[in-house]
């Protein structure tokens, strides 16, 4: 009977034991990310939309899309300045080449963080009209930014990835997209440039009705979405739009001094009208800017091409971007326009000033045949550099070709030659103390290298774009 | 029918037991070895009256002439011995270690071998002791079927990469689950000493593993530790003593004077290509040669002549040895003492451990201090408790690995032999014109990468005998890991030179948890046996890291963040994951011939999406032992013949954490502002792996000496984890799904044969094969293609994808590849205008524009078959064992050899001495194409070029050992001394151009750090 007793005690412990654990609540199965949060929480609430609107231009910042890769392309791309083919860790020498292949991380990496930040406005866009606790004035904030925004990377891609509006306004260029795509939805196809410059202007005008002017340069304010739509018009050579906007986006705003054209560009000026906002937290120490272009403490591997500098008239004061330090290089001309701000890379990187716009002004009204107003403006940017420049008489192409060499001598190493040549299809001719040199024009066949092929990993994932739709030539 | 037979023998001993007489019995006891055995228990079964044995083993005492007596001694087999009237019963006892061999350790249990329905090996410890690696995975390369390892690192301290039964997985984890003492590990293999371990169960088919559900799909590994034993407490201490060594010494690499004579070459090729004159290209390479190379490495400033030869008589004064300067001699010690010992009711085993591997590379080495308790306690009865501990610290040093600049193994690689380590006043020179600031012995002295483990395993556990027929065990247990890691870059050179030194640290904290609860049941009637097992679990995982790093350093050499101006961003995070589970299993047993098992067992996860959270996996089992079969011709070379198979199902739930959910990750700080970003896309349906595996095998012993045995599995995975790529314009390069479905089949024999037993001679060979076919049944994307490879149906996972190389134009030296043009990898099939005869007299087109050429398929980097062979000799009281490794099949793509083959895009990076045989006028026929400094050849692109095969055949492991006579080391006052030395990884055969072709099982190589051979001596004393 004990002993029974006993068994039973037994039994009913190990019973006791076995299913007190099993019991467990719901969220025992169901747990959050501690770093992270779920996508309908982002869009709950003003504040945090507004964060994942930092978080798409903290895209766009990154070093292989405008924070270093697009601008840097854009000028290796040119006859302005090089790469130095040693010392440099491979970087961009293939670029310097015009020897981009589709799986080359210069064509794969800006495509897939352009397309990031498309993705991350797409889904501020879709859902910023939804948000509860935010004002109408708030709403058209995100809106507009966002779309400000998908332009402003849209016009980057369709620059690098397509050939030139000029050439041929249908050509294939990027995929068009406009809404949040998700991985159950068909893959889109290239979409016609026509139809992509379409979506930029529309993104552009409703953003400049949407937006306010920002003190903050670091977002793409209404003067910011003006100078995009300025470039936009002027790629596709729309002469009065371009002109106006870019009027509109200059208006208001103060040149910098000469001097402080040497001030190393490192930090948002009086001019300025959006700028890749870093801060010492977040700067790219080595993929920057300055570290690739500054003499020292860097990469320091770019350099100028001897004939380039040899257009600077000596009273230029642009003329002293340019250094010769044996003991760095022996051959080669230096570069200080770009310095480090304290820490090794720490820029910001101004994107879009108002000089720019002045020479777009002038670029249209010569093309407009209004020499007088195109010689102004061209005279603005000139005499602030040389105060002994003398106004230009030139009429017709010499005029224009005026403008594009002061664009040139302006804005080298701000991301605009490789395209200037493009959209006028401009012969592109290398001599002098360039390492690789060329010398095609826009009928030669090797013309197609100043596109960039259509990533391998976008072929690859992409049912609807196939290796017969890739770029001529690749 | 031996039970019933012996209830009956009891019931005649009864029943005479009050007629019969008494009658005196004597005899001896002896061992197997004919050794006398004192101390031996006798009783006379059903009573308490016996006698002990004397010194000489002698007993004698009074009994019934129909009794039976029971011998037990300590440590053997108890002995029944029915007296059936004899005077005289002499009575061998044998070790009872022999039984224990047949008890296998296998899921939440034991079983013997006879009665196992599943495919699983246990390795006994032998085989894991005394080697000199971290890491006992390493040590059991070649000795199991069916279990391919492979180590991919020489870092010590780093664990090997171990598949069973192939890779059941695309992109999940195919690591099997590690067990050790009953609980599921979660932490480092590497913090456990393999002196510690008993025995290693690999259990590899459904039936075996199926009981762990959805973390049982790539097999589990159960580890054993050592535990205490009744009688005499043994001590023991081992010692050892190794050298190791670069596995071999790979391809040569050019000296100063081949380098800068070559890049004179490509200077002038380069001239020559632009149109300059010979003149003039020679003027142009005389001028820039120096500074392409860096350094000019003579003594006198024109070095070479005309024809850019070096000047005879021309002294070198730089030629590095940079391979020399960063791989040094290794040194591996290893202490271990242990104490193992108790009595019927507590029985105790604890160590320590020292081990230290100073590594074969430049600051990097390992070293860890390992403690174990394990204790068992019978509280009374029915309650038996105990306890399974484990600590351990180790400190590793493990440089950056990779393409990074840190990494000294590629600076051995590709820093040019012109270039010298030190400047003429003794300092470090950091020029170079490879990787510019990184001088790996420099860096060595001036960075740290430190990382400090620490770790406690334990776990205790109640068992009830709550009826001798049922019983109830309860475990509960803990596994902590806590990590400390140091990245310090000096303030002057490489990577901290921009920011004036940077440290960075992190501590990571990973605590799981596990509670079990069995039920047991078993109930024998007639010739029928059944057990039923019924349980449930729950697990728990939490990993949590904290970081901080701040730059801007005042004073070289001290890498604590104190030290530092300026902070860097922080950061901290926390995973965790859990699961509950309830299992259950039945084995029968029908008279020792027909076996039968089933289980199944349901998980629900954290991990798995809203849409399918709970995962139900069973498995069955079946075996026949024909041997045992009444009907069955008793033949003397048949011992054992048995059928078995099985077939279930199990899951795979390396999926990570949160990947179901759609997500927005912080972090994305812009302009000073705090941002979000879309880290992840949801996906509410993403679910565990489904596995489900077919399992055939004979089991036989012939002649009871010959063991073979043959399994044939199929192991088909379903709904595979694979990140999807996507179209950019999702902004997501891929989404987590569940998309395919692969197979894996595969053929592993066992032989083992003891050709020599003889009393002073035995020797043993043995020889394990194992083939895998691993193919892709379905993807819901046509082709995948990442990196080298394309995942296609009916394909290997890890087929390489790419330009087929065709040589080099004798022509003109540039590189050719084959045109494939009806290759798939384009839609036409279109021949391009560069394409041309293949000058080479293939017959097909080649062409020199490398896109104008198709990707085509080119094998697999899996091994066709790998296996082992070993050898064991026993000599009076020598032993030598040596065993061989060999992996059959399988290519690498051995980028290594492509950055030292580079025609000069990298024009400073060093060569191998076989670019000398590039192609010049007078050296048309080469397949090295011409040498061009900054070349836009494209001969360096990913192709066919640098693909090799990967077979090899390995001596792994020989080692010679000694035990001392019993006369030698009884006047040392000792139980044992043993002595051995033993080589590790001495020889390899192999076409392979690096330095070992064991690699990466994706066939890639990536600059690690090469594997080591080793020779090392030790002793063993017990006490």
């Amino acid at each position: 009977m004990k002993n029974m007793t006993l068994k039973y005690i037994k039994i009913s412990l190990a019973a006791v034991v076995l299913f007190t654990i099993t019991s467990c609540s719901n969220d025992y199965l169901n747990l959050d990310p501690s770093t992270s949060i779920p996508e309908e929480q982002v869009f709950s609430s003003f504040e945090s939309a507004n964060s994942a609107l930092i978080g798409a231009y903290d895209q766009l910042s990154g070093y292989t899309f405008d924070g270093l890769f697009v601008p840097i392309l854009s000028d290796i791309m040119g006859e302005d300045v090089m790469i130095n083919s040693v010392d440099n860790w491979n970087w961009f020498v293939a670029v310097y080449q015009l020897n981009v292949l589709p799986n080359y991380v210069f064509a794969e990496s800006p495509w897939w963080l352009g397309y990031k930040v498309i993705a991350d406005a797409n889904k501020i866009i879709d859902n910023a009209p939804a948000i509860p606790d935010a004002t109408e004035e708030q709403k058209n904030q995100l809106l507009g930014g966002a779309k400000a925004l998908r332009a402003y990377v849209m016009l980057k891609l369709v620059e690098m990835y397509a050939p030139a509006y000029s050439r041929n306004p249908e050509a294939l260029s990027i995929m068009l997209v406009n809404k949040t795509l998700t991985a159950n939805d068909e893959s889109l196809p290239r979409a016609p440039l026509s139809a992509v410059y379409e979506q930029i202007e529309k993104d552009l005008i409703s953003a400049i009705n949407l937006l306010e002017d920002n003190d903050d340069k670091g977002f793409l304010d209404k003067r910011g979405a003006q100078a995009v739509l300025a470039r936009a018009y002027l790629n596709t050579e729309q002469w009065e739009k371009a002109r106006n906007m870019a009027v509109d986006a200059y208006t208001g705003l103060d040149l910098v001094s000469g001097t402080e054209l040497l001030s190393g560009f490192n930090y948002r000026n009086s001019e300025t009208i959006f700028t890749i906002a870093y801060t010492p937290e977040d700067n790219n120490t080595y993929l920057s800017i300055p570290s690739f272009y500054y003499p020292v403490s860097g990469y320091s591997s770019m350099r100028a091409n001897n004939n380039f500098v040899d257009l600077f008239s000596t009273s230029d004061i642009r003329g002293y971007s340019f250094v010769l330090e044996p003991q760095i290089d022996p051959n080669r001309y230096l570069i200080v326009k770009f310095s480090h701000n304290q820490l090794v890379g720490n820029a910001e990187r101004i994107s879009i000033r108002a000089s720019e716009m002045y020479l777009i002004e002038a670029e249209c009204e010569a093309n407009l045949n209004n020499y007088a107003e195109a010689q102004d403006a061209l005279y603005t940017i000139q005499k602030r550099a040389n105060p002994i420049a003398r106004k230009s008489t030139s009429t017709g192409q010499a005029l224009i070709d005026e403008i594009l060499l002061e664009r040139r001598k302006e804005l080298f190493g701000e991301g605009f030659r490789w395209n200037d040549i493009k959209r006028t299809q401009g012969r592109f001719t290398r001599e002098g103390d360039h390492w690789v040199k060329f010398d095609i024009g826009p009928e030669d066949e090797d013309y197609y290298r100043l596109t960039f092929p259509i990533p391998q990993s976008e072929l690859d994932a992409n049912s609807n774009i196939s290796e017969s739709d890739q770029n001529t030539g690749y | 029918m031996k039970r019933l037979l012996s209830v009956l023998i009891v019931l005649v001993v009864f029943a005479g037991f009050a007629s019969a007489q008494n009658i005196t019995v004597s005899g001896t006891v002896t061992d197997s070895n004919g050794e006398t055995l004192p101390g031996v228990n006798i009783l006379i079964e059903g009573t308490s009256t016996g006698a002990i044995t004397n010194m000489e083993g002698f007993y004698t005492l009074e009994t019934g002439p129909e009794a039976t007596l029971v011998f037990s001694f300590i440590g053997m087999t108890t002995v029944k011995e029915p007296v059936n009237g004899r005077t005289v019963i002499d009575v061998t006892l044998s070790d009872d270690s022999h039984e224990l061999e047949d008890i296998m350790v296998v899921a939440y249990g034991t079983t013997t071998k006879e009665a196992y329905t599943g495919a699983a090996e246990v390795v006994d410890n032998e085989i894991i002791e005394n080697r000199p690696v971290t890491s006992f995975e390493k040590a059991l390369q070649g000795t199991t079927a069916g279990l391919l390892v492979s180590s991919s690192s020489g870092q010590p301290g780093t664990s090997a990469t171990v598949r069973i039964r192939g890779i059941g997985s695309l992109s999940a984890g195919s690591s099997p689950l590690y067990v050790i003492d009953g609980v599921p590990m979660a932490n480092a293999l590497t913090d456990i000493n393999p002196n510690d371990i008993e025995s290693i169960t690999v259990l590899k088919d459904a039936a075996a593993a199926s009981l762990y559900g959805s973390r049982a799909a790539n097999g589990v590994i159960i580890i054993t530790t050592k535990n205490g034993r009744a009688g005499e407490t043994r001590i023991s201490f081992n010692a050892q003593v190794g050298v190791a060594s670069r596995i071999s010494d790979g391809y040569s690499l050019m000296n100063s004077s081949e380098f800068y004579q070559h890049s004179w070459q490509g200077l002038y090729n380069t001239a020559l290509l632009d149109g300059k004159t010979t003149a003039e290209a020679k003027i142009y390479a005389h001028e820039n040669v120096e500074s392409i190379v860096g350094f000019n490495p003579f003594g006198v400033d024109d070095p070479l002549d005309n024809d850019g030869i070096l000047k005879p008589g021309t002294k070198v004064v730089t030629d590095t040895n940079w391979r020399d300067e960063v791989y040094k001699t290794g040194i591996i010690q290893n202490y271990n003492l242990n104490v193992s010992g108790g009595n019927d009711a507590t029985k105790v085993y604890f160590s320590l451990g020292y081990f230290n591997d100073n590594g074969t590379t430049l600051s990097s080495d390992f070293t860890r201090y390992t403690t174990k308790v394990n204790v068992s306690h019978k509280v009374n009865s029915f309650i038996t408790a105990g306890m399974n501990n484990h600590l351990a610290y180790s400190v590793t040093n493990a440089p950056p690995g990779g393409t990074q600049g840190a990494n000294p193994v590629r600076s051995a690689e590709i820093i040019n032999a012109a270039s010298p380590v030190y400047n003429n006043d003794g300092s470090y020179n950091w020029e170079n014109t490879a990787v510019f600031d990184f001088n790996p012995v420099g860096l060595a002295e001036l960075d740290l990468y430190e990382y400090k483990g620490k770790r406690a395993m334990t776990n205790a556990y109640i068992n009830f005998d709550i009826l001798p027929s049922l019983k109830f065990r309860t475990t509960g247990a803990i596994d902590y890991g806590s990590d400390k890691g140091v990245n310090y870059y000096n303030p002057y050179h490489g990577n901290g030179a921009g920011v004036n030194g940077r440290s960075s640290m992190s501590n990571t904290e990973n605590l799981a948890w596990n509670i079990s609860n069995i039920l047991t049941w078993t109930r024998t009637k007639n010739e029928s046996n059944i057990e039923v097992l019924a349980g449930q679990e729950a697990h728990g995982e939490s990993y949590s890291v904290l970081s901080a790093g701040v730059t801007d350093f005042s004073i070289a050499g001290y890498p604590d963040l104190s030290w530092g101006a300026k902070p860097e961003t922080p950061g901290s995070y926390t995973s965790e994951w859990n699961m509950i589970s309830y299992l259950s299993q039945v084995k029968y047993n029908y008279g020792g011939r027909y076996y039968l098992s089933g289980s199944l067992r349901g998980d629900g996860s954290s991990r798995f999406g809203k849409n399918n959270k709970y995962g139900l996996f069973y498995s069955l089992g079946a075996s026949w032992r024909l041997t045992e079969e009444s009907w069955m011709p008793q033949v003397k070379w048949l011992n054992n013949l048995k059928l078995r198979g099985s077939y279930g199902t199990s899951g795979n739930n390396n999926l990570g954490n949160y990947a179901s959910l759609g997500l927005y990750g912080s972090g994305a700080n812009y302009g000073g502002f705090p941002g979000l970003s879309p880290v992840q896309q949801e996906n509410r349906d993403l679910s565990w792996e489904k596995i489900s595996s077919l399992d055939i095998a004979i089991e036989s012993r012939f002649f009871n000496r010959l063991d073979a045995n043959v399994d044939y599995y199929i192991k088909e995975s379903d709904g595979l984890l694979f990140s999807k790529p996507l179209s950019a314009g999702t902004g997501f390069g891929s989404i987590l799904t569940n998309l395919g479905a692969m197979k894996n089949t595969g053929f592993e024999a066992t032989v083992s044969y003891e050709a020599i037993k003889r009393t002073n001679f035995q020797y043993t060979v043995g020889f394990n094969i194992s083939t895998n076919k691993n193919t892709i049944l379905s993807l819901t994307t046509d082709k995948i293609v990442s990196g080298t490879k394309l995942i296609e149906e009916g394909e290997s996972i890890y087929q390489f994808y790419m330009i087929e190389w065709a040589g080099v134009n004798p022509d003109n030296g540039k590189p050719m590849w084959f045109v494939n043009a009806e290759s798939d990898d384009d839609e036409s099939s279109d021949i391009p205008d560069s394409a041309y005869d293949d000058p080479l007299e293939t017959g097909r087109k080649v062409t020199s524009d490398y896109t104008d050429a198709e990707r085509v398929r080119l094998g697999t980097s899996l091994p066709d078959y790998f296996g082992g062979l070993t050898n064991n000799f026993a000599y009076k009281n020598f032993d030598l064992n040596f065993y061989f490794y060999f992996s059959v099949g399988g290519r690498v793509y051995n980028n290594d050899y492509a950055s030292n083959m580079h025609d000069g895009t990298q024009p400073g990076t060093n060569l191998s001495t076989d670019a000398l045989n590039a192609w010049t006028p007078d050296n048309r026929y080469t397949d090295v194409p011409r040498y061009v400094t900054n070349s836009t050849d494209q001969g360096g692109q990913l192709s066919s070029r640098y693909l090799e095969e990967a077979s090899f055949l390995r001596l792994k492991n020989i080692s010679l050992g000694y035990n001392l006579p019993e006369n030698l080391y009884s006047k040392l006052k000792l139980q044992g001394l043993r002595v051995f030395v033993s080589g590790e990884n001495m020889l390899t055969f192999s076409k392979f151009k690096g330095f070992d072709p064991e690699g990466a099982l994706n066939g890639t190589t990536s600059n690690s750090i090469p594997g080591v051979k080793v020779v090392t001596m030790g002793l063993k004393l017990d006490l």
